[in-house]
């Protein structure tokens, strides 16, 4: 097999570090007539997608199965693929510099919907056709997995497989049954058909959907006997002795988290009724600290990195935080290594951790109340008080931190002018507080960030019938906020409303979006997610041309009409999400689950959590 | 204080690591080969190493430099070994040898590099006429390179043009072998933090002044030796009393 040239290319671009594809811990194996092929993809670039904890998992629990590659490929940066172009040189993957069409499989991550136009692009780039139906048994399979995996409609006709949930075991179940499939004379029908009552598969092409006249959806069935009318998700019921690979890849170049990634627990039980990754990765299931104690020391060894990440939904719902911590500085102080908590809430933590931490090194603090009045905050079940979150941060701040970053939404469910005028106030309060403290004690320089994001309706949430506030309305908010936040310690920031807008409409969105996404990158829309890049104008005539209006993804919906992943369970039931809505507009909060259960459903279902 | 100082090989695809991504590169390798090296102290402690020169993007190396300060004496002959096995390939420590803590730091003492460069011709040319064009070249008192140096005043970007003579900053070019259109020349310039001569620019200079038409990015360079000022003669970076 050829390898492509790109050594010219190389002398020509920013950063060519990332495009060598023989970084320290990546794996390399002889290419054989036999060999599955498989190429983790990533929809973003190298420094994003190197990032990703799931993807390094992944690689290295495939690269385990005897007789599979697997390999790595991101979005080449634009000087590359403006090069590649010109030169006629197909998307390659990293470890081998073979054309992307050589493959097997095409395991594209899905971490956020605005990346979706990035991955037709990269099938373009790679000489693949883009629509599922328009593949030949002798090109590569499209697998996609990640969160937004859980309704992605809008790209299922350009997909062949989904894995929903964990991808561990279902992924090497998926790859056994291919080898067999191979050696046994190979149809893509056939296997497909054999892997979709797989627990954890979905295969898009076996379903179809029926729409009312109206727009709205009727009904999304099974076509095939072989695919269940219900597709279940996958989890690991047993955390503790799951794969985690003994090394990380180490690229040359500087990347986001440039640090050894220890996940130290998945799932979450507090509730909050906006966030997605809160229902969808229940039931909550830890790691014990002695395994994690283990792991860090080996990922130290195999990397050589000064810096130690614990990655989790919220790291100081960790129950043996402490224990955790202490553990760890004893172990690798002298190597001087340093951890930070990235998910870090102030909201709960006790300070003893923070003391511990402070020893090794100052991280920032970060604080998400996400809504600025208590009635708000009731509504959306951030069971924090205001009297809590002035007192931690009073803590923080007498212990020497001056830098503060407070995490906001607007455009929430029953959010009234005075709630978004409170964020502001809030953070006045935070910076009034900085002042009572003790000059010798405080450090210098007071620093409050007010990040102010917009809030998007979520599939599997119980706020996913709600509707999203337009455009017009969000930016008043936004501008509000601006006008009220004059001060001088105080950073205001908020996203473009443009980009929240189009990724409400693919959150939300189904099957007849793919027209538009195909008509968008025609047009020449990548990376949308990068302000440099993202074409709002683009992106609006492609809607045009289609016919399709984005402002029926945003609408209310009601509790009857059949939503675009209704044949989707997350083992979280439709009923108790129903439930958590009414309440929300009661007002009325649902204590976090490890107190009193909430029968949410999954302990029904799944085994391993410690519910 | 222990320091070591390595001569190490920057070659292959590993030419594309850029200099400062190559200094964070070698901070792991030793912690991953376990080498007890030593750290500056403060809230963000970073290993004690320094480098001769930063090598351009694109440009091999048999003769890269560092120093590298350790807490304790490991045997030479382990340490080039220890860290060799965790390096891909590429880069490879060739030589090492502890050196008193009096020694002046690599930066200051280089004076020389030592390059071979391969260029494609144009047009076929004998390697007498090449050699006739670049003593001609040589024979020039002066030779003025414009350069473009970025600047910043009250925030705003601009360009200034610069003149510099290079010509004292070249101090031997020869034809090295030559087949078809391909040649390889080398050439001795002057390095260092004082003065310092990228090999691309003599390139751009020949073309531009002589008969010899070289293939726009056709040139590949490879650094042969760093020599430093030893009395009258220049030596190896690795010539020291120990
Ligand atoms: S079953 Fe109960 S305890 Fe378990 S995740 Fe659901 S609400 Fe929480």
């Amino acid at each position: 097999m050829q390898k492509e040239k790109i050594d010219d290319l190389l002398c020509r671009v920013e950063k060519p570090g990332q495009y060598l594809g023989s970084e320290i811990n990546s794996v390399h194996k002889v290419v054989n007539d036999d060999t599955i092929r498989y190429c983790a993809c990533f929809p973003d670039i190298y420094e994003i997608g190197m990032s990703h904890l799931g993807t390094q998992i992944l690689y290295h629990l495939i690269n385990t199965i005897e007789n599979v590659f697997c390999e790595r490929v991101f979005a080449p940066a634009s000087d590359l693929e403006k090069l590649m172009r010109e030169k006629k040189i197909a998307l390659f993957a990293l470890e081998s510099r073979h054309a992307l069409n050589n493959f097997d499989f095409l395991g594209f991550t899905l971490q956020y919907e605005l990346s979706y136009t990035n991955i037709l692009n990269m099938l373009d780039l790679a000489g693949v056709p883009i629509y599922s139906k328009d593949r030949s048994e002798k090109d590569p399979l499209v697998i996609v997995g990640g969160p937004c995996a859980y309704n992605c409609e809008p790209i299922a006709d350009f997909v062949d497989i989904v894995i929903l949930g964990e991808a561990e075991e279902i992924i090497v179940e998926v790859l056994e049954t291919y080898k067999n499939h191979k050696k046994s004379g190979y149809s893509k029908q056939k296997f497909l058909e054999k892997i979709a009552s797989f627990k954890g598969v979905y295969i898009p092409c076996l379903y179809e959907v029926d729409y009312f006249s109206n727009g709205k959806i009727e009904k999304v069935y099974s076509i095939n006997e072989h695919a269940p009318s219900l597709v279940n998700k996958r989890i690991i019921a047993d955390l503790e002795n799951a794969f985690y690979p003994d090394k990380l890849i180490v690229p040359y170049v500087n990347i986001v988290h440039n640090r050894v990634m220890l996940e130290i627990f998945r799932g979450c039980s507090r509730g909050c009724r906006f966030c997605q990754a809160g229902m969808v990765y229940r039931p909550v299931r830890e790691k014990s600290v002695d395994k994690l104690c283990e792991l860090a020391g080996k990922l130290l060894a195999s990397t050589g990195y000064e810096e130690i990440s614990l990655s989790s939904l919220s790291s100081s719902d960790y129950s043996s935080l402490q224990e955790l911590v202490s553990k760890l500085i004893e172990n690798h102080e002298e190597d001087r290594v340093g951890i930070s908590l990235p998910s870090l809430r102030l909201d709960n933590i006790t300070f003893e951790i923070i003391k511990e931490i402070q020893k090794v090194r100052k991280t920032g603090l970060t604080f998400a109340p996400e809504a600025g009045s208590q009635r708000l905050r009731d509504v959306i079940n951030k069971g924090i008080t205001e009297e809590a979150l002035i007192d931690a941060v009073r803590k923080a701040f007498e212990l020497g931190w001056s830098t503060v970053k407070l995490y906001f939404m607007i455009g929430l469910p029953t959010e009234s002018i005075e709630d978004v005028e409170a964020i502001r106030d809030l953070g006045f309060k935070v910076a009034a507080e900085y002042r009572k403290v003790d000059k010798e004690k405080r450090g210098k320089g007071l620093k409050v960030t007010l990040s102010v994001s917009t809030f998007i309706p979520k599939p599997f949430t119980p706020f996913q019938w709600e509707a999203q506030d337009d455009m017009n309305t969000t930016v008043e908010k936004q501008q509000l906020l601006k006008h009220l936040i004059n001060h001088r310690s105080i950073t205001y920031n908020y996203h473009d409303v443009k980009t929240s807008f189009l990724e409400g409409v693919f959150a939300r969105g189904d099957r007849r979006l793919a027209k538009v996404i195909e008509l968008a990158v025609k047009k020449g829309c990548k990376f949308d997610g990068w302000r440099e890049h993202f074409d709002f104008e683009k992106w609006m005539s492609a809607f045009d041309e289609c016919q399709i209006d984005p402002l029926f993804y945003m609408r209310q919906r009601e509790y009857d009409e059949a939503l675009p992943w209704d044949h989707i369970d997350i083992g979280v039931t439709k009923e108790f999400l129903r439930r958590e809505n009414e309440k929300a507009k009661k007002e009325q909060i649902t204590p976090d689950c490890r107190e009193i259960c909430s029968t949410c459903g999954i302990a029904a279902k799944y085994k391993g959590g410690d519910c | 204080m222990l320091r070591i100082r390595c001569r190490f090989s920057k070659k292959d695809d590993m030419v594309y690591v850029s200099h400062l991504d190559l200094v964070k590169f070698f901070g792991r390798a030793m912690r991953r080969a376990n080498v007890p090296i030593a750290y500056s102290q403060g809230f963000n402690p970073h290993p004690i190493m320094s480098f001769a020169t930063a090598l351009g993007i694109g440009v091999a190396s048999d003769a890269e430099y560092m120093d590298i300060q350790l807490d304790r004496e490991i045997e030479a002959e382990l340490f080039v070994k220890t860290v060799n096995d965790t390096l891909p390939k590429g880069l490879r420590i060739l030589a090492c040898k502890y050196i008193d803590k009096s020694e002046k730091s690599l930066m200051s003492i280089v004076a020389r590099s030592v390059y071979a460069i391969e260029i494609e011709l144009e047009k076929i040319m004998s390697k007498e006429n090449i050699e006739k064009e670049i003593d001609g070249f040589l024979k020039q008192d002066e030779i003025i390179y414009r350069k473009e140096r970025k600047k910043k005043n009250k925030g705003k970007r601009y360009k200034k043009i610069i003149e510099v003579d290079i010509r004292q900053s070249m101090c031997n070019i020869e034809v090295l072998s030559i087949a078809g259109k391909k040649v390889i020349i080398k050439m001795i310039l002057a390095a260092g933090s004082e003065n310092n001569l990228k090999p691309e620019v003599v390139i751009t200079k020949l073309n531009e002044m002589t008969g010899v038409s070289i293939v726009e990015d056709s040139a590949k360079v490879a650094r042969l030796e760093l020599l430093k000022k030893h009395e009258k003669q220049y030596v190896s970076l690795m010539d020291v009393a120990k």
